[in-house]
């Protein structure tokens, strides 16, 4: 199979996928009745008439007396025109907050998984290649511990002890705010007050040449994504680990090693490189753990990016904001998990002929 | 004659699969303190008093400020010979000397419980639409594949809060969220099982022998697929009290709901451990650790007896 079929039969086994996706959203929108979806547009002291006027004004522009399916299409029509919602939580649409807090999450999830993949490769590798050394059983251990750690204690144990307790790293929201009043108010734009060019304080203010601003807004990051890569190392080292393993039971590499081959040059060379295709499948664990991670680290360390605020909109009622950030979560999730696939595909052509 | 044969190679085949179980030293080490818990639980369930364990339902116990006063806003104690994993102290009430341990000790009760019954459950339903889709095949299978990958295109914890926010925030329905998720995972793993299975002889003859369909997938199939199942059910108790202490902590439960849960009592201990009293979060979340290290040891241990490749 050339890769293009390849890529294209992908696409369009994303297609149902996507469309479950919105019916899974809708149905858990719709589920909760009209009370529930109505909650964000209209103010809880409004009482009587005005608020009865109110409501049947809703329910027309909503089209909540028509049958379930045909809500369905309008509701899917308002998606696609950009049209998610209120939040009530920023009183702003929910579109415009994505704009604001996605960005970070990005950023987080960028940090954390170079890192994640910085540490565990070597890691990975070297326990490996020594197996059933000391060094071996201590990364084995500490794995398993990792690995059965709840994600809220590893970022709670680093809040405490790097952020609050010895004061090393800043543990609290994206910057400092004593910086916040010095923020330059060309840096953002009026309508959707993010800030230029790239929505990321740390990098814009890099690029606008203000060195205290962003280097205070990258430390904040630090504490976050090195708890997020934590949470997430255990389960890449222990996949690679063991591919790493089977593939030193390969003839080549033991052809490598009996041409004289140094033992250095055969794990980093030869045994390195097949050992770490298989990881590139488990991509798709690390993505979705980095998500679902981000929404724990997140609401530990205040960082305001998407996984904040959709728990502080779960816990203050936002419901817009709550199935918006499933939609979105969604997906990201299925485009990258599209995007590892054709990935590993491209590097391994074997995969295509499943 | 036969049967006495036939139990004795039973017999036999198990014995094996407990030596195999108990040469894995750290697999024995997780199963005692899995053992512990469960008798913790068990106790706890029966004869709270056996344990110095009072009202196993309730975070605080009824009428406490009236017979404690001098427990009014008495800041938390660090570990003690008394309090062993110290003591907190909850909320605005500003109720103190709350005994950590004995909380611990109720919560670990209602986790276990609750872990399984998701799991439980969850496997029930996939296990048998997996069956079911893996030996009909055909639209019925493609349709329900496709309904798992849109169940995995969320990030669980994402998919738990909607669906949370939809149904409820109670412990029941975080159980029940948890059910929505975990069911997808079943079915795939059911479903695997039942392609590679259906393909033996036995199952062949069967229906050369004019077996119908639902007696071939309840009794041929089933059977089959069970054990891997069970181990699978073993090491997802560990997994999902990992998620739903998780979502717990990151404040499911409305805070007017007490429960003893794990995840709960760290996230009383929020607004605590900054302050220095480090031991509201780290106690309980250390408790749910050494639980779930303890599972994926053992699971570690029954992959081993499962699968007859690493057997040696």
């Amino acid at each position: 199979m050339k890769l293009w079929v390849y890529v294209l039969r992908r696409l369009i086994l994303l297609l149902p996928t996507l469309i479950g996706l919105t019916f899974l959203v809708f149905a858990l929108e719709h589920l909760g009745g009209t009370a529930l979806i109505l909650a964000q547009y209209i103010d809880p002291h409004l009482t009587g008439t005005a608020r009865q006027q109110l409501v049947e004004q809703l329910t027309a522009r909503f089209h909540l007396n028509d049958p379930v399916y045909v809500q369905y299409f309008y509701w899917l029509a308002a998606i696609l025109q950009g049209d998610w919602g209120l939040s009530t939580t920023i009183r702003q649409p929910v579109t415009t907050g994505f704009l604001w807090f996605m960005p970070n999450t990005i950023m987080l999830t960028i940090v954390a998984s170079a890192l994640t993949w910085i540490i565990s490769v070597p890691i990975g590798v070297y326990s490996a290649a020594r197996r059933d050394s000391i060094l071996d059983q201590g990364v084995r251990v500490v794995t398993f511990t990792l690995y059965s750690m709840p994600i809220f204690l590893i970022g709670y144990a680093l809040f405490l002890t790097l952020g609050t307790g010895w004061r090393i790293l800043p543990s609290q929201f994206n910057i400092d705010p004593i910086l916040l009043p010095t923020i330059p108010r060309a840096w953002f734009d009026d309508t959707n007050s993010v800030s230029y060019p790239t929505h990321i304080l740390a990098i814009d203010a890099f690029l606008h040449g203000d060195w205290t601003i962003a280097w205070n807004a990258f430390l904040h990051v630090i504490l976050p994504s090195v708890a997020l890569a934590l949470a997430l190392l255990a389960g890449i080292i222990r996949i690679l680990r063991a591919s790493m393993l089977e593939v030193l039971e390969q003839d080549y590499v033991r052809l490598a090693r009996a041409k004289g081959v140094p033992e250095r040059l055969v794990n980093n060379f030869h045994a390195k490189k097949n050992a770490l295709l298989p990881t590139v499948t488990s991509f798709g664990y690390l993505v979705s753990g980095l998500f679902g991670g981000a929404v724990v680290i997140e609401y530990i360390f205040t960082f305001k990016g998407i996984g904040w605020w959709t728990t502080f909109a779960f816990l203050h009622q936002d419901v817009a904001v709550v199935m918006g950030s499933t939609l979105v979560f969604g997906v990201i999730l299925v485009v990258t998990t599209l995007i590892l696939d054709i990935l590993y595909a491209f590097l391994d052509p074997r995969i295509r002929y499943e | 004659m036969a049967t006495v044969l036939e139990h004795k190679a039973r017999f036999d085949e198990l014995k094996l699969s407990a030596r195999v179980f108990l040469a894995n030293k750290t697999a024995v080490a997780g199963l005692v303190i899995f053992l512990v818990f469960m008798g913790d639980a068990l106790i706890v369930q029966i004869a709270p008093g056996v344990l110095g364990v009072t009202y196993p339902n309730d975070v605080i116990p009824p009428q406490f400020t009236q017979t404690n006063p001098e427990c009014d806003n008495m800041p938390p104690e660090p570990p003690s010979l008394s309090h062993p994993f110290g003591t907190f102290e909850y909320g605005q009430q500003g109720i103190g000397c709350l005994d950590l341990l004995q909380l611990v000790m109720k919560a670990i009760r209602i986790d276990i419980a609750i872990a399984f019954f998701i799991v439980l459950v969850g496997a029930a339903i996939g296990t048998l639409l997996g069956v079911v889709s893996g030996y009909v095949g055909k639209w019925l299978d493609e349709v329900l594949m496709r309904v798992t990958d849109v169940f995995f295109s969320v990030p669980f914890l994402i998919l738990a809060l909607a669906v949370g926010y939809v149904i409820g925030r109670t412990l029941f329905n975080m159980a029940l969220a948890l059910i929505i998720i975990w069911w997808p995972l079943y079915a795939r793993y059911g479903r695997s099982l039942t392609l590679t299975t259906k393909e033996a002889t036995f199952i062949e003859s069967a229906r050369a022998s004019g077996s119908g369909r639902l007696k071939i997938m309840f009794r041929h199939l089933l059977p089959n697929v069970l054990p891997p199942i069970l181990v699978q059910i073993s090491l997802d108790v560990g997994t999902v009290i990992l998620i739903f202490s998780t979502l717990a902590f990151i404040g499911f439960l409305p805070s007017n709901v007490l429960v003893p849960e794990l995840g709960a009592i760290a996230n009383f201990g929020l607004d605590l451990a900054p302050l220095g009293f480090w031991w509201t979060v780290v106690a309980p979340g250390g408790v749910i650790t050494l639980f779930a290290l303890a599972v994926n040891l053992m699971g570690d241990g029954l992959r081993d007896v499962i699968d007859p490749r690493r057997r040696s």
